[in-house]
């Protein structure tokens, strides 16, 4: 079981007269570059500390034009990473394919942080989200082909030789000969996040990619999901390694319950009401028209319907509490789920520096290790 | 009047469409609201003094093909495929929104199958200051509002309703899939560039037919700089405009439409215009 700490990057100042979406026609007015200097540099550093504390690595990701995220260019902070620690993986879930053109683009630029890094790259692979095809202006009905091809595109320049022509669909490039390689053979791992499209965990399933389950839904949508990619492996003749499963959920640890409510809550709802709104765009043919009319069913177990403590923790939509309650409740959902890569969200919304900090040492400190042994003993005692 | 529903498969694209009336054929190119996919009162009126034949574009409920089109000019030619397949050497083309522009390629590249030409709130063009509004990702309500001037027509009270759903009582699920099976065959060719193409415009003036240029009123979609565009470059064109009327004439004011049209063509015979 692997451990890791996720950053969003979020931009914590969205004024409180402003009621519009984060995304994709949020005023980029409300970005204040002076501010930025401090919160770019104060999230670095919350990333560079989780190796001190023990985290198996970090994860950052790659999101445009919004205030939920601020790393349009995900490769920028990890290369900063990939100097500024020693040991970690570092996990980008990932790059948005289809904004790459050529795609090649990312099979060098991953490699060269895989090089640099001595070899710690997790190479995530994205369509890219919804909003993202308003602000990028791609065609979104040839979001998911596009993407698969970039992604044959990116293996094949890691493990062909070069040079060699690739004549694809949406892609055609005489000379693919992409200088770096990558450190790891035959490449990097490769994450694929998702948010419960079928062909997605079939893909994954198929290929022996990690499958990495996106959060801000009910527990009973990561249960189904996680469910489906167990029976899609199975009928590709193999049982999943849980580390083949990822889980990426908000958690916030305080020394009771109450306390930890009382501090994290209005972070929750900033981010939840403030950060989520508009997040869910799907541009037309972005998933399939059956796939739209499941999640327009599903909606209701949608995270911004939570307008209290008690919706929060009914759907488990972040794990919140004392040590005792944040151990049990993900003993409990990692045995549930079947998961083997812990992604916890430590920082959200507006969460500052000296909670973040402490929600760290204590997760870190009081729940991983715990966490760690008891699957530990389960696995020698299965075996 | 008695119409008829056909499927029917044109260079390996199953095309569902409607077909009644007599006299010369009239094809008629819907828009992004597939307002083919059945017979439909405009229809019904045009059906008194035309062979009405509206056909519903690839992609869209009812049709397939939407892999073999890439952009506008697939779309062209489908239609040009569609009127051999029919065996009309020329017919009166009438478009609305993103049918009018296809209708609008169709006359400038393929003149002499077009002997007149309606376009109805067309899209198409791009005019520096004079944006078409959104269509993609707005709630229901918001695109009434864009679409209609009347907020109590009918369909106009459907979006309305459909943005207020509770989550238990969420539109029909045909519906819902009708709905984004629309939206993905227009973002097909529409997305980008919006609702135009950057290379019809010069080509305008090679539109031999007679056209009229239709528009709302009170159209909050397509501003009246594009009626008036579309009057500028094309060599026999004219503007009328429809009283009380938002963006799509065929279906908010379907009498007034179908009489404008008929007139219209009334005075640009198949035979007159031929040769």
């Amino acid at each position: 079981m692997k451990f890791f700490f996720f950053h969003l990057m979020p931009w914590p100042y969205l004024p409180d007269d402003y009621s519009g979406p984060a995304w994709i026609t949020c005023p980029n007015s409300h970005y204040d570059p002076q501010k930025g200097t401090g919160v770019y540099n104060r999230y670095l550093d919350e990333l560079v500390s989780a190796e001190a504390l023990g985290f198996d690595g970090v994860v950052v990701n790659e999101h445009h034009a919004n205030a939920y995220g601020n790393m349009p260019s995900p490769n920028l902070i990890a290369s900063i990473l990939a100097r500024q620690t020693s040991r970690v993986k570092i996990a980008v879930v990932g790059n948005a394919l289809p904004l790459y053109n050529p795609p090649t683009r990312v099979a060098e630029e991953y490699a060269m942080i895989d090089v640099i890094s001595g070899g710690r790259l997790i190479a995530g692979m994205v369509v890219g989200g919804g909003p993202e095809y308003y602000s990028n202006g791609l065609n979104p009905t040839y979001a998911r082909e596009q993407f698969y091809e970039a992604l044959e595109l990116i293996t094949q320049a890691w493990t062909r030789p070069g040079p060699f022509e690739f004549h694809g669909r949406y892609y055609k490039l005489r000379y693919v000969n992409p200088w770096p390689r990558p450190l790891q053979q035959p490449h990097p791992p490769i994450w694929i996040p998702g948010a419960g499209s079928l062909e997605t965990m079939e893909f994954c399933a198929k290929r022996r990619f990690a499958y990495m389950g996106i959060p801000y839904f009910h527990r009973r949508v990561f249960q189904r999901n996680f469910d489906f990619l167990r029976e899609a492996c199975g009928k590709e003749g193999y049982t999943p390694d849980p580390e083949q499963l990822g889980w990426l959920t908000p958690v916030y640890v305080a020394d009771t319950d109450e306390q930890a409510w009382r501090e994290y809550e209005p972070h929750l709802n900033y981010f939840t009401h403030r950060l989520l709104e508009g997040i869910t765009a799907a541009p037309p043919g972005y998933t399939s028209a059956k796939s739209v009319v499941r999640m327009v069913q599903a909606r209701g177990d949608f995270m911004s319907n939570c307008k209290t403590r008690q919706d929060f923790e009914a759907g488990d939509f972040a794990i919140v509490g004392s040590v005792a309650t944040v151990r049990q409740k993900m003993v409990e959902l990692i045995e549930a789920y079947g998961v083997g890569n812990i992604l916890a969200l430590l920082q959200l919304g507006t969460l500052p520096a000296d909670l973040t900090r402490r929600n760290m040492e204590l997760y870190a400190r009081e729940v991983v290790p715990f966490l760690r042994e008891h699957f530990a003993a389960k696995k020698s005692a299965a075996a | 009047m008695s119409a008829s529903t056909e499927s029917i498969d044109v260079r390996g694209i199953s095309v569902t469409l409607q077909r009644g009336g007599r006299g010369e054929p009239l094809l008629y190119l819907h828009s992004a609201s597939a307002e083919a996919t059945t017979w439909n009162e405009a229809f019904e009126l045009l059906a008194a003094d035309y062979d009405v034949i509206a056909p519903v574009h690839p992609g869209f409920p009812g049709s397939g093909g939407l892999d073999r089109i890439h952009n506008v000019g697939d779309l062209v030619l489908h239609y040009v495929d569609l009127l051999n397949w029919l065996g009309i050497a020329r017919a009166h083309v009438v478009g609305s929104s993103l049918g009018g522009w296809i209708a609008a390629e169709l006359a400038s590249l393929y003149p002499e199958r077009v002997a007149s030409l309606v376009l109805a709130g067309a899209a198409g063009l791009w005019i520096d200051g004079a944006p078409i509004a959104e269509v993609f990702g707005i709630m229901p309500g918001q695109l009434a509002e864009r679409l209609f001037h009347d907020q109590q027509h009918p369909v106009a009270q459907m979006l309305h309703a459909a943005g207020e759903t509770a989550f238990d009582a969420a539109p029909p699920e045909e519906l819902l899939l009708a709905f984004h099976q629309s939206t993905e065959a227009t973002a097909r060719v529409a997305w980008n560039p919006y609702f135009h193409n950057p290379a019809l415009e010069r080509r305008l003036d090679r539109i031999a037919a007679p056209t009229l240029v239709l528009w709302g009123a009170e159209d909050r979609l397509i501003p009246r700089a594009h009626a008036e565009r579309y009057c500028e470059r094309i060599a026999d064109a004219g503007l009328r405009l429809i009283q009380r009327c938002g963006h799509l004439p065929v279906i908010e004011q379907p009498a007034a439409f179908a009489s404008e049209v008929v007139a219209f063509l009334g005075t640009h015979p198949l035979r007159a215009t031929s040769g």
